[in-house]
């Protein structure tokens, strides 16, 4: 049975080698939900004390029980957690996953920006690809959560929060519309990366009059929304009023702009951050700065207004040439100390994303205490997003996004043994794992 | 072989004329000893509570309560201590990386095109590493010749020359040297070649003519010793490397990412009798890892890139442990200023995707990049003799939360934390003063300062021209 | 318009034919004497007062005790000090304008290994080898032409004579001393060809060397032809009987003596590395080296001393251009120290031993030439040494020192007269001698000392305008300038209006105007730089496809 099966994967493997997407470890239906408990495991939930020996009970997706003196209920599937760790499944805040499987020579699959400047109707949940192979290969590494955006234009559009488990893209959202995602217009060009590319001209002052304009399209998108919203208020209270067309691209920005939902402003330098938030002021909207390269110049900033940063470039190389060799190392731990919320992302598109633990890690090497290196990529992304109530820790009725590890979750050496996304136990594979069985006793 | 010795003696006394004139002005580097720490030798095993003593750029002693008067003392207590590491594939310093316009360009030398200002050095020495393979990038099958260096940062570009490493040359397959990325333009002919079928045409023609070259010098010699009056054949220095090749005097690092163009290089060099170096890249080697241990290749490779483009859609992070396994001597480079910062990080995943023990991941960094530069007698290990190329973890470097306090190269400190955490405030002050400076005041009516650029921090596979300032 | 060039031609034929047939019947008048001045004669002590006697363009006798013959024009030299000619040691004066071409790295990226561009280049040597940059043959002596304002400027500067090198290339060609007066090409030359001038820009268009990479190995596969051409020729004199005869090659034939250590190398080189490369390269080849620019010399003066190099040092002072703007990223250290420490070059390389020779250079406006020279000596320089960084020490280092650089009987009679000292802030430039003949000078505009700056870019210009996708237009821009403060007006196909928000700054020139573009009117920036006489850069039309211009003068100013 086993070598049946064995052959099989092979077969597959290299029969769809080439083919884009994950062939078998995301194929067919997705895993129960049931009863699951963990045993004798230590229980870093991030929000409380860690349980040096302890139990969490599942069941049907949510934490049930977590705690030293827990009972393993009747007929529950269990696992054995002894010399292992459990952590709430990291969160990566600022990736694309799913809207890209090959960014170079395969445009077909790139579905990250679209055309114009303005698309708050573009929804990242809509496009992305349940079945790419960069999900499990993510997974796998203990990430059980993406926030994945489209980068295109000034008004990218909406990004989701999703779960990265699922055989339809409903199934893996979380929260289909978590933020808006404009990109500020950049004082700095080239780069490239997460976030949108903009043809600058060379000279500054051109530059920052290109950068206004392009800002005061936004305002006016973003004013014409509130108009819209407050017509169809007027209009549901009073049919009398001529009725308003419904419009598909003003409509979404309408919870965005009455400062229910965040709005996601890539920024990277201090003048874009310090743009980004006066106009965020102006414009009464809920903000949150992503990228933040110069957010540690910015505190004071970030922490009167409260706005809190998805830190992203942990291993970019400085931006200029006289940076300190490690400001963008020692960049979280500036904003801890300086109090301003804050939580860490990898910003790939996909392939790095699994990596995300090491951005953490590295931010500790160089200042930020280790427990707020594991909030970082747990607790702290589910509260910027506020999905706090179901995400980021070890609580009783929290979503069970779980990770089991041989060993502390940010290092390197340790191996992800059990792996829980929304109470269902992930098998361990990927499009990696899968070549590498395929390859690894060739002789 | 007169010729050949004149030529080596030539080559000595002029690349040792500036060295040693810069050394006379420099006092050597000063005895140091690094008391109680915990020593990666890499060869023999993991050393706790370990003295290591540095004199005259060597590692002069390794021990337990060693005794050294003379020597400045380095409290080791709780840090660990673990050879320069090696970066087999880099582009730093180069102000340039390709010569995109032929195919064949073997005549170029990265070594005329240093910059010993590159501030991206210090951040790698930072990074705990201390000797780069600058390689050609991968616009041309057969590609420019590389140069190993130490990060002799501050210091002249001679003295960064790793001296005695085996010379090297770059080639490349696939996608970059087919121009993939390349627009089609309207008018303009595309560079020859445009299929893999071209690239193993353009490497076959390229040594066929320089096996005649050779010939065709041997026996001009012979003849000559009877004809004074014979014109020389022309010096061609676009195939003397490949002859070097073809003696086995020049080691070659050839880019590639998939399995048929790494089976296609292995059997022109068999059929031409020479050996590659190393696969760099190599994202399918673990598909074909039995055909490169079987001829003697070495792998350099990125730890777990993939899927950047659709050449490296196979990539898997197990590729190190495959190849390693299958008896290839496997390292782990950065192709990126960036990546060359941790690449100790690199070589941990080995053991997270592969489970490598901590000596075999820990070779991907040390001593297997030296086998693969020619350099192993003396950098890669901590061992007796050797040069005193390393450095300083306040942690297990594998671990990532770990960094580098110390980094020495030839005994000599190259990074020290402690000092570049003291120097920022005077170069704030130095930037004030220089600042209200009359040429460096701005000017009243001056134009726009430029926009900002940054720089990107990947090239992922060198076929990018990163732009330095 | 070659009608009109051609009857002009004729025209001043015909007046060198009158002025050379007259020429012997004057010779007469041809003797001044200045009296009473104080002469620099570089070669030995200060004369503090006395007189220099100029006789058939030469220096018949200078000293305390010397009379002026009766027969020479005698100018009272009191209160003034005769220098010896100034030499600007590397120039590009006499020659014709460069030929306009794109401006570079405009797309920047990978795509340049395809893109071909369809440029007129300047024609190279006739039936040469080598394509148009790798031309060693070249020489500067078949093209110069005399007059033109850039002589002017320089003479009214108190320059007297110039190296002259070819504008661009790998192998650029051979340099000529010039003297700056004369009617004709082969009254200006003093000597050529000087030097063989290599630049490092690579080939644009597609052709190998497209980088600096190839340009190493160009230069060295060239010189060892070369090396094989010699010694083929050699051989094939001996017995040419039996043996297949050499291949006739001009490029090859020019770099013999090059790398034979006969004729001398000019390298363009800057920063600390390119000089450490020239120097590899002229050890490798045992070269007979001279560095030109030279900005950070001073950080491998040991290894210039040692190998005996010179250097030609550009007084073209880096210093910031732009203005302040708080978004703005801070300049880098490295350029704040550059710009300091370029002005301290001149002096180390006085103190470390290294032989100097000031030029202009790429300056673009060469009535700065003594104010920078006065801010080195204010940052280490000798005044001395200063002066002989004009005058002899430019003489020795291009093989002219028996001729000129110093006042001494025999020599060519150039000298420079001036009212105060040469590099004191309210000296001033009273006469020059070119070959013994007095020449006119204008005094810079706007009345103080040197380099006060002068209206440059008053005038009309013809623009090329080439923008992507839409092909290139040619339009109409008339600027005045006063100062800093530039005005003026385009007219066109792109539309006719005033130009706004204009600047002009080293050479930096900015404005905006508004420009019909697909239907539309929108607002261009045109910003670029002036060099040589023409101005090239960038043009941004918002919401448009970026542009290059080049604009290049069509009138003076009236």
């Amino acid at each position: 049975m086993i070598r049946t099966l064995l052959v099989l994967v092979i077969c597959a493997t290299s029969l769809f080698a080439q083919q884009i997407g994950n062939p078998t470890a995301q194929e067919g239906v997705m895993p129960p939900r049931g009863t699951i408990a963990i045993r004798n495991a230590r229980i870093v939930t991030v929000t409380g004390p860690d349980i040096e020996r302890g139990t969490i009970v599942i069941r049907d997706g949510k934490i049930e029980a977590v705690g030293a003196n827990v009972s393993v209920p009747a007929g529950a599937q269990t696992i054995d957690g002894s010399g292992l760790s459990v952590y709430p499944g990291m969160i990566d805040a600022g990736t694309n996953m799913g809207l890209v499987e090959v960014p170079q020579g395969a445009n077909g699959t790139v579905d990250l920006s679209e055309v114009g400047e303005l698309n708050p109707n573009a929804k990242a949940i809509i496009a992305v690809n349940p079945h790419s192979a960069h999900i499990a290969v993510t997974r796998v590494e203990g990430i059980t959560n993406t926030l994945t955006a489209p980068t295109g234009g000034l008004i990218s559009g909406q990004a989701a929060l999703i779960n990265l488990l699922g055989t339809v893209p409903k199934e893996m959202a979380v929260v289909p519309q978590v933020a808006l995602v404009i990109n500020y217009p950049r004082i700095g060009g080239g780069g490239g990366g997460f976030g949108g590319f903009q043809q600058q001209p060379t000279n500054l002052a051109e530059t920052l009059t290109q950068n206004e304009r392009q800002v005061d399209q936004i305002r006016k998108m973003l004013r014409d929304a509130e108009a819209y919203g407050r017509a169809q208020d007027a209009y549901a209270k009073d049919k009398s009023l001529p009725r308003p067309d419904r419009n598909v691209v003003l409509e979404p920005l309408v919870p965005y702009v009455r400062g229910e939902q965040p709005v996601i402003f890539r920024a990277d330098r201090e003048a874009e951050i310090r743009g980004a938030l006066r106009f965020a002021e102006e414009m009464k909207l809920k903000p949150i700065i992503l990228g933040g390269n110069d957010a540690g110049k910015v505190v004071n900033l970030l922490k009167e207004k409260n706005v809190p940063v998805i830190l992203t470039g942990i291993f970019s190389l400085p931006s200029r040439e006289d940076d300190n060799y490690d400001s963008l190392y020692e960049n979280a731990a500036k904003l801890q100390q300086a109090g301003v919320r804050f939580c860490i992302s990898s910003g790939d598109a996909g392939p790095e994303v699994r990596n995300l633990a090491q951005y953490a890690g590295m931010a500790s090497a160089f200042g930020l205490s280790k427990a707020d290196a594991v909030k970082a990529v747990t607790l702290y992304p589910a509260q910027i997003l506020n999905v706090a109530d179901r995400l980021g820790s070890i609580e009783v009725g929290k979503m069970a996004n779980l990770v089991v590890t041989d060993g502390d979750l940010l290092e390197i050496r340790t191996h992800i043994r059990y792996l829980l996304i929304d109470g269902r136990s992930v098998v361990l594979t990927s499009r990696h794992t899968e070549l590498n069985d395929a390859f690894k006793n060739r002789k | 072989m007169k010729r050949f010795i004149a030529k080596l003696l030539f080559i000595a006394i002029v690349s040792t004329i500036p060295l040693n004139a810069s050394r006379a002005q420099r006092p050597s580097a000063p005895e140091t000893l690094i008391r109680n720490a915990t020593v990666l030798t890499v060869t023999h095993g993991t050393l706790q509570n370990t003295d290591v003593l540095m004199r005259n750029g060597k590692i002069a002693a390794i021990g337990k309560n060693l005794s050294a008067p003379n020597a400045r003392v380095v409290d080791g207590t709780g840090k660990y201590v673990m050879p320069g590491i090696i970066d087999c594939h880099s582009h730093s310093m180069l102000d340039t990386i390709n010569e995109g316009t032929l195919a064949v360009t073997s005549m170029v030398r990265t070594q005329d095109v240093l910059n010993t200002t590159d501030v991206d050095l210090y951040r790698e020495l930072a990074g705990g590493v201390t000797t780069l393979n600058l390689l050609h990038g991968s616009a041309n099958p057969i590609g420019g010749l590389n140069t190993v260096v130490k990060i002799k940062y501050g210091r002249p570009a001679s003295e960064f020359l790793f001296p005695g490493a085996m010379p090297g040359i770059k080639f490349a397959l696939g996608e970059n040297v087919k121009r993939s990325s390349q627009p089609n333009q309207p008018g303009v002919t595309r560079r020859y070649p445009n299929t893999r079928m071209g690239v193993e045409e353009v490497i076959r023609d390229a040594f066929t003519r320089a096996r005649d070259y050779k010939r065709t010098w041997d026996e001009y010699r012979e003849a000559a010793k009877k004809d004074k009056n014979l014109i020389p054949p022309r010096r061609d220095l676009q195939l003397e490397p490949l002859v070097e090749i073809l003696e086995g005097k020049r080691y070659v690092h050839a880019h590639c990412y998939i399995a048929s163009e790494i089976l296609m290089l292995i059997n022109i060099a068999d059929e031409f009798g020479f050996k590659i170096k190393t696969f760099q890249h190599v994202l399918e080697g673990y598909k074909v890892a039995k055909e490169i241990a079987a001829h003697g290749a070495g792998a350099s490779m990125f730890a777990d890139s993939w899927a950047y483009k659709i050449e490296a859609y196979d990539a898997i992070p197990y590729n190190a442990a495959i190849m390693t396994r299958a008896g290839v001597v496997v390292s782990m480079n950065s192709d990126s200023d960036e990546r060359a910062r941790r690449l100790n990080i690199e070589a941990a995943k080995a053991m997270h995707w592969g489970d490598l023990t901590e000596e075999q991941a820990l070779k991907l960094v040390t001593l297997n990049p030296a086998i693969q530069l020619g350099i192993q007698a003396r950098v890669g290990s901590i061992e007796v003799g050797k040069d005193a190329d390393l450095a300083i973890w306040n942690g297990h470097p594998f671990s990532v939360y770990s960094r580098v306090d110390t980094t020495f190269i030839d005994g000599e400190v190259f990074f020290d934390r402690e000092q570049d955490l003291a120097r920022r405030p005077e170069l704030a002050k130095e930037r004030a003063a220089l600042e209200q400076a009359e040429p460096n005041r701005p000017r009243t009516q001056g134009a726009s300062p430029q926009t900002p650029r940054r720089r990107p921090s990947k090239h992922e596979d060198d076929d990018v021209e990163v732009e330095k300032p | 318009m070659p009608k009109v060039r051609s009857r002009l031609i004729v025209a001043s034929t015909l007046l060198l034919l009158f002025a050379g047939a007259s020429k012997a019947q004057r010779s007469a008048i041809d003797t001044y004497a200045i009296t009473n001045a104080r002469i620099v004669t570089v070669s030995g002590p200060v004369i503090d007062r006395g007189t220099v006697v100029i006789r058939n363009g030469l220096i018949a006798a200078a000293g305390a005790n010397v009379t002026a013959p009766s027969d020479a024009r005698v100018i009272d030299g009191t209160g003034l000090t005769v220098y010896p000619g100034l030499i600007d040691s590397y120039t590009n004066l006499a020659l014709p304008e460069a030929a306009p071409s794109p401006s570079p790295g405009g797309g920047g990226g990978g795509g340049g290994f395809f893109l071909i561009q369809q440029q007129q280049r300047p024609a190279g040597g006739p039936n040469s080898t080598q394509p148009v940059g790798l031309q060693p043959e070249v020489m500067v002596e078949d093209v110069i032409r005399p007059g033109g304002a850039e002589i002017e400027s320089a003479r009214n500067i108190g320059i007297t004579a110039a190296l002259t090198s070819p504008r661009s290339g790998i192998w650029m060609g051979q340099s000529a001393l010039i003297n700056l007066s004369g009617e004709t090409p082969q009254q200006m030359i003093v000597r050529s060809p000087v030097a063989m001038h290599v630049g490092f820009t690579p080939l644009r268009g597609g052709g190998y060397p497209g980088s600096l990479l190839g340009v190493f190995s160009t230069l060295r596969q060239m010189m060892l032809d070369a090396q094989r051409y010699r010694d083929s020729l050699e051989i094939y004199e001996r017995s040419p009987r039996g043996t297949r005869r050499p291949e006739t090659d001009r490029s090859l034939a020019a770099l013999i003596p090059v790398i034979d250590g006969r004729m001398p190398v000019v390298m363009l080189a800057n920063s600390e590395r390119e000089i450490s490369r020239a120097l590899d390269l002229g050890a490798e080849f045992k070269l007979k080296l001279i560095i030109a620019g030279g900005r950070e010399a001073d950080q491998v003066a040991d290894r210039l001393a040692k190998q005996n190099v010179p250097v030609l040092l550009s007084l073209n002072l880096p210093r910031r251009t732009t203005a302040a703007l708080p978004e703005a990223d801070p300049e880098p250290l490295r350029v704040l120290r550059e710009r300091v420490e370029a002005q301290q070059t001149a002096g180390k390389l006085a103190k470390a031993g290294v032989r100097f020779a000031f030029q202009s250079g790429s300056m673009t406006n060469i009535s700065d030439l003594l104010g920078n020279t006065r801010i080195t000596i204010e940052n280490g320089l000798q005044t001395a040494d200063a002066v002989r960084a004009f005058t002899i020490w430019p003489a020795e280092i291009l093989g002219v020192q028996n001729q000129l650089g110093s006042i001494e009987v025999g020599k060519i009679a150039n000298l420079t007269v001036t009212r105060g000292d040469l590099f004191d802030r309210n000296g001033r430039v009273t006469n020059v001698f070119i070959d013994g003949r007095p020449v006119d000078i204008r005094p810079p505009a706007g009345g103080g000392g040197f380099g006060s700056g002068r209206n440059s870019l008053s005038g009309t210009w013809t623009v090329n305008v080439s923008l992507e996708g839409q092909g290139d237009k040619s339009i109409t821009l008339s600027l005045q300038q006063e100062g800093d403060r530039l005005s003026g007006s385009i007219s066109g196909p792109l539309g006719a209006g005033e130009i706004s928000n204009a600047s002009v700054s080293m050479g930096d020139v900015r404005f905006t105007a508004s420009v019909n573009v697909e239907g539309q009117t929108k607002e261009a920036t045109f910003s670029g730089r002036l060099a040589n006489n023409e101005i090239r850069g960038n043009v941004t039309i918002v919401g448009s496809s970026p542009g290059t211009f080049t604009a290049t003068r069509s009138g003076q100013p009236n």
